[in-house]
């Protein structure tokens, strides 16, 4: 279905080559996972696919590519409209209609398809994608995954053969990016579609996938097979399999079924060697939490109550936030979390209740002024990002609060070289990738030295590697004395980083605690580890071979 | 959802209806019945969709019509004030009759403005874009575009206000817009630039698929120059034989346009159908607009110079007005089409 035969294609004035010398084949009917880090040449590979590589992009690709019996090079885009469906990261930047059944209809009326069939084929684009309830509504009323359906159905009208989607979850929340994961996995099965996939998410499509496209980042050649044989040579894995592998596990378990069958066996083991559980219990973070608690709270919000006209967002809400402890606020979508953000910094003004910063009202103080004090990195740091130097958007910060480049808390260099963007000083921001443009934001932000940082879905597209980058980051931060509240659907990030969790449900606080405690009390909220070993009280890969490690 | 060509209609005879008379007993009740359609379908929730509600736009432009006409005409009986004729420009007397007069103008542009909002309120910008030619069909889709990139972009503007202030952003010289301009910028070229790839993967082709002929580009320059020429002659007297070249050459032009369309393969999805309450509202239009200028033919015309007399009212013309009020009888707001 799909033949790649030494392809190398280099972008215009790229040093060195996007994809080099890659040749693999995907049969019909597959389900195929293209992984690798940001920048190692997934979306490339996809956009090769259907021929905006190179029609779109330029540069020069040798090799040959062949898709459906096609020649996307000779057929470009528009050519390969009927063979390849192609979904891009962000809903929104795809649509062209206002309303579901017209966005779904206007790659037919282009084709000229004849209406009564156009009407056929619009219903059953409909109907595979579970959107026959929502034909009617306009497009900016839907949530992100809703969004990322249409799109599908809309690629799928021309009926292709090949469904290519770029990173389409990157954008959602879990539980959006999961629909959304069912129903590519459903096309699949049922309609026989070739799907190509690239995901950061691995977790819960590993166990539909057939075939591991790794894309290694430093250049060495593309490694391409069943996720078994491939899946060892990734570096950054799902907690399940980066365990697995710690403790060679083999086959290789894909879901938490196969996972839990070894992790049995390891307890079998452990239980001989006349531990009980209770000696497994690792020493408990709340130590730490009430050594916290003893000084004044550098963030403190009372009795908040926040409303959008006449709809309350927060009521009741009171928490605190002490120098040294990373919290991690959990809720589902539109319980609150952005609104209590933005009201901490003074961007949304409270109607009760109030919030002190270092123990003072910020209800008269303008947001610039608090947020020197509290620094806030917002969902999309693309916001954020405008001038034409990585280090130029650090002197820009200064120089709105007046502060001299001199007389800067910390030298924005130096600052720049902890956030891993040594060689990047120079850089035009918006040319970085995901994690890269984040940092420089949270450069930006952190460069007035802020006693507290907000972090508003920091880990949303981000791949393993930058995840990982993000939490050494955040940890040496906590280290030092600064107060972080997070804000996240990211439950692993949670078992790693956090030191307390608050969960919001309907603009209240519906529990607070320690994260043992919290993460196992919904199973939305567990993470893989927890749901592993149930009886344990382990969230991380490393408590899990530490707490092992002890046992046997 | 009722078809936009019976609003047209509908629009098109209010707008011929309200210009044709300065009665202001006839005014106000076409902006009364108006103002009962655009209520009746509205919506659940949704507030007029223009700027300013027709009551509010009443409240400024009725007395602002009134004081600019006051100062710009003198004549008139009544006297209400007398500027010295030594003040600039204001100087000299302030009637009543050019109040009166201004004010009337005022009402007849709240109808006008009125029955726009009715049509605003009723037909997505979306439906109106339908009616571009298709032989124009790229210039529909940016149109379409256009539209759809609007509320995302007012959202982005939104995002980047706030992502600039946390960063302790404030508006203080010309030069601050730029944080808020560029990422605006950047952000909007990133999208369309997308789109176009999004655009192109579904098979979506930016050029006319045949060239565009050179005949027809000499037909509608042909067209052009013989309505022109018709115009021209229309001026001199040549009444007949004007109207005629308009006539051939506004046809010579449709027809290039259908036959250019013909040739773009292009099929569309949405047919809007026309029923029963198509016929409905487009009859009662063509009923008010006829009967309204039958029977109104004496008391349609109203002059309060020189001296303000009530104005006369013709209950049969008064009652052709209500034709306009059909919609509000055949469409509901809370018509799940829409």
């Amino acid at each position: 279905m799909i033949h790649f035969e030494h392809v190398t294609y280099t972008y215009p004035d790229a040093a060195r080559p996007a994809l080099h010398d890659v040749s693999l084949s995907i049969p019909a009917g597959a389900f195929a996972l293209v992984v690798g880090t940001s920048g190692a040449g997934k979306s490339t590979l996809l956009r090769c696919l259907n021929g905006l590589v190179p029609h779109f992009s330029g540069g020069t690709l040798t090799g040959r590519v062949t898709v459906d019996g096609l020649d996307p090079v000779v057929r470009a885009p528009r050519g390969m409209s009927r063979a390849v469906g192609f979904v891009f990261q962000d809903p929104e930047a795809q649509f062209v209609m206002d309303r579901v059944e017209d966005e779904i209809a206007f790659a037919l009326e282009n084709a000229a398809i004849p209406p009564a069939e156009m009407h056929a084929r619009v219903e059953e684009a409909l109907a595979q994608l579970d959107l026959t309830p929502l034909r009617q509504r306009k497009l900016e009323t839907l949530s992100g995954g809703e969004k990322q359906r249409v799109a599908i159905a809309s690629a799928l009208a021309l009926r292709p053969r090949i469904l290519a989607l770029d990173e389409p979850t990157s954008q959602l929340d879990p539980q959006s990016a999961a629909e959304l994961l069912d129903a590519l996995v459903r096309l699949n099965a049922t309609l026989g579609l070739t799907v190509v996939l690239a995901e950061h998410r691995l977790e819960r499509i590993l166990p539909f996938v057939d075939q591991v496209i790794y894309l290694p980042d430093d250049g060495a050649p593309v490694i391409a097979g069943s996720p078994r044989d491939v899946l060892p040579h990734v570096p950054l894995l799902p907690p399940l399999q980066a365990l697995a592998q710690a403790l060679g596990w083999s086959p290789l378990p894909l879901t938490l079924e196969e996972g839990r069958r070894f992790a049995v066996h390891c307890l079998d083991d452990m239980s001989t060697d006349s531990t009980d559980f209770n000696g497994l219990r690792k020493k408990n973070s709340v130590l730490s939490v009430q050594s916290v608690e003893k000084n004044t709270p550098l963030l403190e919000v009372r009795d908040l109550e926040v409303a959008y006209g006449s709809t309350t967002a927060l009521h009741g809400v009171a928490v605190a936030l002490y120098p040294g402890e990373i919290v991690a606020l959990l809720g589902r979508n539109g319980a609150g979390k952005t609104t209590l953000l933005k009201s901490l910094v003074g961007l949304l003004r409270p109607r009760r209740g109030d919030v002190l910063v270092e123990g003072r009202s910020i209800a008269k103080t303008d947001v610039a002024d608090v947020c020197r004090r509290v620094g806030y990195l917002p969902q999309d740091p693309n916001a954020l990002l405008f001038a034409d130097t990585v280090l130029d958007e650090l002197h820009i910060t200064l120089r709105n609060h007046d502060i001299p480049v001199v007389n800067a808390p910390i030298v924005p260099e130096m600052l720049l070289e902890r956030l891993g963007l040594a060689d990047k000083i120079q850089k035009y921001p918006r040319d970085l990738s995901v994690g890269e443009r984040q940092r420089v934001a949270l450069g930006a932000i952190m460069v007035t030295q802020p006693g507290a940082l907000l972090l508003d879905e920091p880990t949303r597209g981000l791949d393993y590697r930058a995840k990982m980058q993000l939490l050494d980051l955040l940890r040496a931060w906590r280290a030092e004395g600064l107060a972080i509240l997070l804000v996240t659907h990211d439950v692993e990030l949670v078992a790693e980083a956090a030191d307390r969790v608050v969960v919001m449900d309907q603009g209240e606080i519906v529990a607070q605690g320690n994260p043992t405690e919290v993460l196992r009390s919904s199973p939305t909220f567990t993470p893989q580890i927890a749901k592993l070993f149930p009886e344990s009280d382990w969230l991380t890969v490393g408590e899990a071979l530490a707490g092992l490690d002890t046992g046997s | 959802m009722l078809h936009a060509a019976a609003w047209f209609a509908w629009l098109i005879a209010a707008l011929i209806a309200v210009s044709t008379t300065r009665n202001p007993l006839y005014l106000t009740l076409a902006t009364a019945v108006f103002m009962a359609t655009a209520h009746a379908i509205r919506r659940p929730g949704e507030t007029y969709a223009a700027p300013l509600a027709p009551g509010r736009f009443a409240l400024y432009v009725i007395p602002l019509a009134a004081i600019i006409n006051a100062l710009l005409s003198r004549v008139g009986d009544t006297v209400v004030l007398a500027i010295p004729s030594t003040w600039p420009l204001i100087g000299g007397p302030i009637t009543a009759e050019a109040l009166v007069y201004g004010a009337l103008n005022g009402l007849l542009l709240t109808a006008l403005f009125t029955a726009f909002t009715v049509l605003n309120l009723a037909v997505p910008v979306r439906d109106l874009i339908r009616f571009i030619p298709r032989a124009f069909y790229p210039v529909a889709v940016v149109a379409s575009i256009a539209v759809t990139f609007a509320p995302v972009t007012l959202r982005q503007m939104q995002q980047i206000r706030e992502a600039q202030a946390i960063r302790g952003h404030r508006m203080r010289r010309l030069r601050d817009w730029l944080p808020l301009f560029m990422p605006l910028l950047t952000g909007g070229l990133e999208r369309a630039l997308q789109l176009a790839e999004a655009m192109a993967s579904r098979g979506f082709a930016s050029e006319s698929r045949t060239a565009r002929s050179t005949r027809a580009q000499a037909v509608s320059v042909l067209g052009l120059l013989g309505i022109l020429g018709g115009g021209l002659l229309i001026a001199w007297q040549q009444v007949f034989w004007g109207a005629l070249l308009i006539v051939t050459g506004s046809a010579a032009i449709v027809g290039m346009l259908w036959l250019t369309g013909r040739s773009i393969p292009h099929t569309t999805y949405r047919r809007a159908s026309w029923g029963f309450r198509e016929w409905l509202v487009t009859g009662g239009a063509l009923f008010a607009i006829a009967g309204f200028l039958f029977w109104g033919s004496t008391t349609r015309a109203y002059n309060p110079y020189p001296a303000i007399t009530w104005p006369a009212f013709g209950t049969l013309a008064g009652t052709a007005l209500l034709g306009f009020s059909l919609p509000a009888l055949v469409v509901r707001g809370d018509d799940d089409s829409l």
